[in-house]
């Protein structure tokens, strides 16, 4: 008697608790499709993961050059001390890239370049990457001038960068006295600033108090700044793309935690309700049985 | 060794001499109390060949004309073209052939130089030189566009800076 009621409650009990609590075996078999798509999901990004993490490791290898080169690069204009002139007008050159799953990568840089845009509406943009220029080109496409893709997948080489150098420098009609590269720069293996580099046009270097001091022939000065240009579009793009690589790890790292955690949570939510279906027909069994 | 001379392409499109009259600007302030030693830094974008490195004389050859370049030397900038890097150190002498850059010796006795192709000569294969060149003359021969004719130009200037550094080397 007193068993009976026992059982009588407690089959009550699921009953009583609506919302998507109702135990029967149409939801056993939705839980273990979402069961079975998430662990699909989970070993996709584990996969992913590994990839980015190799990537990371080699891009890494590739940053630290490229930034010594960089910096040998632009020793000289710390050394002569080139300013910016005031009202310079700038060209801003966006470094992102074509593949997504990297967390805050790509946005980070459209909110840096839409916060530089409200205060000089008027400025030129040129994106490297698709993913930025979907960003930027929703409130700004009246500023794009060049967009660049098929950038990200491998670590940028010199002709790369030479080429998209070219391309920016050579047309005449975009009006810019200094350009301003946003990149993201590679803080730590989880953490990534978005950061900028100035380069200066060659009367800005001509002005420089330290300018004085060295020996030039004055032909060389546009090639000079050109080169220049191009050592720090290929600092940013090979620290750009370690950044990402980086961020993508730690992106697919986190989803295959969280997927982990849910496929958990679903699975004990499944032996739950595989448990309360064999009460269940343990129950009619025995209420059955005890009928007779 | 085809590679090598396709990567040189872009490069070489910075050491393109300019056939302009000369005008040089001459340093007008002295540089600071000498240090004695030559600090060299030798960086390409995929490999950094010498950083930090004390040198004696650095050997360049620039568009300007070839120069040596010795610890306190006046600060300058020249524009590299395809041709030899000679870099004398107590530890030796070592000889890259570079396809163009820029060298500029600061006021802190600091020399950088940034190529983006750097190779030992002992490392390039004449041979291929020489049939990259044939292929560059026939093509600058042939071309109907400026762009072409242009640019094997530039891969001739390449080939036979190439050959005539690897010839006195031989000697």
């Amino acid at each position: 008697m007193f068993a009976r009621s026992a059982i009588a409650t407690r089959s009550a009990a699921p009953a009583l608790n609506v919302i998507g609590q109702t135990r029967n075996m149409a939801t056993l078999k939705e839980i273990q499709n979402r069961l079975k798509s998430i662990t699909n999901i989970s070993k996709i990004t584990a996969s992913m993961k590994m990839i980015a993490s190799t990537k990371v490791t080699r891009a890494q290898r590739a940053m630290k050059i490229a930034r010594i080169y960089g910096n040998v690069s632009s020793d000289f204009i710390e050394q002569a001390e080139v300013k910016k002139a005031d009202g310079a007008k700038e060209l801003v050159v966006v470094v992102s890239s074509d593949k997504g799953l990297c967390s805050g990568i790509h946005s980070s840089l459209s909110r840096h370049t839409r916060k530089y845009l409200a205060d000089y509406p008027e400025a030129p943009v040129a994106i490297i990457g698709d993913k930025a220029k979907s960003q930027i080109q929703r409130l700004f496409a009246q500023n794009m001038t060049y967009s660049f893709n098929q950038i990200g997948s491998t670590i940028p080489a010199f002709d790369e960068t030479s080429a998209i150098a070219s391309v920016i420098i050579s047309d005449k009609s975009i009006e810019f006295d200094n350009i301003k590269l946003v990149y993201n720069k590679f803080a730590s293996a989880i953490a990534f600033e978005t950061t900028e580099i100035e380069c200066f046009p060659a009367s800005q270097i001509v002005e420089a108090p330290g300018f004085k001091s060295y020996e030039v022939q004055e032909e060389i000065l546009e090639n000079l700044n050109e080169f220049l240009f191009a050592n720090n579009l290929h600092w940013a793009l090979v620290e750009g793309h370690a950044a990402e690589m980086a961020a993508k790890r730690t992106a697919m790292e986190n989803a295959t935690k969280n997927a982990g955690d849910i496929i958990q949570r679903l699975t004990l939510q499944y032996n739950r309700g595989r448990q309360t279906v064999i009460t269940n027909e343990l129950i009619e069994i025995i209420t059955g049985a005890s009928a007779l | 060794m085809s590679f090598l001379a396709r990567t040189f392409k872009p490069a070489a499109a910075f050491a393109r001499v300019s056939r302009q009259a000369a005008t040089r600007l001459y340093a007008s302030e002295a540089s600071a109390a000498s240090s004695g030693k030559l600090v060299l830094n030798f960086a390409l974008p995929h490999q950094i060949v010498l950083s930090s490195k004390e040198v004696n004389q650095v050997d360049l050859s620039a568009v300007s004309g070839d120069l040596g370049i010795l610890a306190d030397h006046v600060p300058t900038i020249e524009q590299l073209k395809p041709g030899v890097i000679d870099i004398i150190a107590d530890s030796g002498a070592e000889k890259y052939f570079v396809s163009g850059g820029f060298a500029i010796m600061n006021p802190n006795s600091v020399l950088n130089i940034n190529a983006i192709e750097a190779f030992k000569l002992e490392d390039i294969d004449a041979q291929a030189v020489a049939s990259q060149l044939a292929e560059s003359q026939r093509l600058a021969a042939s071309a109907k566009d400026e762009l072409t004719k242009e640019a094997a130009a530039i891969e001739i200037e390449l080939y036979e800076a190439i050959q005539t550094a690897l010839s006195t080397k031989a000697h």
